[in-house]
């Protein structure tokens, strides 16, 4: 090794390239604003400058090193808002590197390039297509029973899962780097996703039977077993009508308006 | 009569949770049965808000914001229909089904509506991106980052005002309401449930379960297996 880069090492090793505590949750919170600004050119790319800011500043003193980082933040991004907390953790893990000179800083670009993809369509393949429906049928089950309780239930459930999951994709992102994607193929989200879709599809059938039964209850005629009976039926040839590719807005229209032709002329 | 600080407070909800939806947490505060049942209780009228907050969020089950596109914006549905649902109630002095489908027909197309402002506020946001590349070309970094931020006021105001305008509509619809026919007004009741049914049919199939149909099929039958024969054990329900 040269006396330069000898020298340089030894430069490197004094400067501080540590992040503190403070800054990284600075830029956890700031990562909740991800999506701010999102825009079909860059997407996300606002976000995340924003987020990395604080640490990047920190990184880097010297402001021409500063505006390189941020540029090249500022290039396109977008992944599922809530796994973007690990890619955050893994930019800033690479950030360090590339401050201290171990690595070229192309390994950011190329870690955010390989990683947004796969892990937005397990973010999304998890939390809006399995999770938020399933807590979100599961709770509107319930409100029968717990009325505005099960508003407050949905919020406590969902982001119990949400917000320990971005924290500590966060820290893992930051601790391992490359290596986070062994990390998130162990927490096994797609298997989970799984069954939390059978809940969802479970706790909408409970509920129309439900929702039939109680209101075939309260009316006083004797042909009330056949109003529930009927809201069963509308909701199953609603279901087909729905696998059909019919507008779901029309099946809605079209039951209302049965049901107030019956009411109207029964 | 309007109940003008009943229109502020649901511009102010609306725009406070087209942000959390769009731009801040995504906590899913925004989430129908949460924002419509937030409505509810800050116009005095939690029932309506309730009633309509469970509806919409299984109408809604399956929509997601994947990748680029743009979903139905079921934010403005439930906190402009819960809205207008209180405003309704609020003239006639009556909280009932008939009410929430009359509310549930007239502002469902929000959701929809709410799509189409949605994809003109992201021409905002474009501009942002391209006023923030040309700062940090030109060294001012904090005010490239800081475009972040301006990307979010436009959907406060935006959103804001539409759900301030249904709650309008609402107080402005009472009169109509108050005065249709007891037949009609029963067969807007019988709608409540039916569009309930609907909904749920759409929030099973929305679910994404491979056997959703079945799954939904099985819960269906057992609740009304478990009904019947708590009722022919002499319950009541």
């Amino acid at each position: 090794m040269s006396s330069t880069a000898l020298q340089a090492a030894s430069l490197n090793q004094q400067r501080e390239v540590r992040l503190s505590h403070l800054t990284l949750l600075r830029v956890f919170l700031r990562s909740l604003l991800l999506q701010a600004s999102w825009n079909p050119q860059g997407m996300q790319n606002l976000g995340l400058a924003y987020a990395l800011f604080p640490a990047l500043k920190e990184l880097y003193p010297n402001q021409d090193e500063l505006m390189a980082a941020v540029r090249r933040h500022l290039s396109f991004f977008n992944t599922h808002p809530y796994v973007a907390a690990a890619i955050l953790g893994g930019v800033l893990h690479h950030e360090r590197q590339i401050a201290r000179h171990e690595e070229p800083p192309e390994r950011v670009l190329a870690f955010k390039a390989a990683l947004m993809g796969p892990l937005a369509a397990l973010g999304d393949g998890f939390f809006w297509l399995s999770l938020k429906p399933a807590v979100g049928a599961f709770c509107a089950a319930l409100v029968p029973f717990l009325h505005a309780w099960a508003a407050v239930l949905f919020l406590v459930l969902y982001n119990a899962v949400h917000f320990s999951f971005r924290w500590r994709m966060f820290r893992i992102g930051l601790a391992l780097g490359d290596r986070l994607v062994e990390a998130v193929a162990k927490a096994n989200l797609p298997r989970r996703g799984v069954r939390l879709r059978a809940l969802a599809a479970s706790s909408a059938g409970a509920l129309a039977a439900w929702l039939a039964i109680v209101f075939g209850q309260n009316e006083e005629a004797s042909w009330a077993p056949f109003l529930a009976g009927g809201c069963l039926v509308v909701g199953a040839a609603s279901y087909w009508l729905v696998s059909k590719r019919l507008s779901k807005y029309v099946v809605l229209y079209w039951a209302a308006a049965l049901a107030v032709a019956a009411g109207a002329f029964l | 009569m309007v109940n003008w600080s009943h229109v502020g407070l649901a511009g102010l909800w609306g725009g406070l949770l087209a942000l959390e939806r769009r731009a801040f947490l995504q906590a899913m505060v925004s989430r129908p049965l949460v924002a419509a049942t937030g409505m509810g209780l800050l116009l005095d009228d939690p029932q309506s808000g309730l009633s309509i907050g469970m509806v919409l969020e299984l109408f809604y089950l399956g929509s997601a914001n994947l990748g680029a596109a743009i979903p139905e914006n079921d934010t403005l549905a439930a906190t402009g229909t819960a809205a207008a649902a209180a405003g309704l109630a609020g003239g006639t002095g009556l909280s009932t089904p008939a009410m929430w489908s009359l509310a549930i027909i007239c502002f469902i197309g929000l959701g929809p509506a709410g799509r189409f402002f949605d994809r003109g506020l992201e021409r905002y946001s474009s501009r942002l991106a391209a006023k923030a590349a040309l700062s940090a070309e030109r060294g001012d970094l904090t005010r490239a980052v800081r475009q972040n931020l301006w990307g979010m006021w436009p959907v406060f105001v935006v959103f804001g005002v539409l759900t301030a305008v249904c709650a309008l509509f609402g107080f402005l619809l009472s009169p109509v309401a108050g005065a249709l026919p007891l037949r009609v007004a029963r067969g807007l009741a019988w709608a409540y449930p039916a569009m309930a049914s609907v909904a749920a049919a759409i929030a099973a199939r929305g679910s994404h379960a491979r056997n959703a149909a079945l799954y939904a099929g099985l819960a269906a039958a057992a609740v009304v297996g478990v009904v019947a024969v708590y009722l022919a054990s002499g319950g009541r329900l």
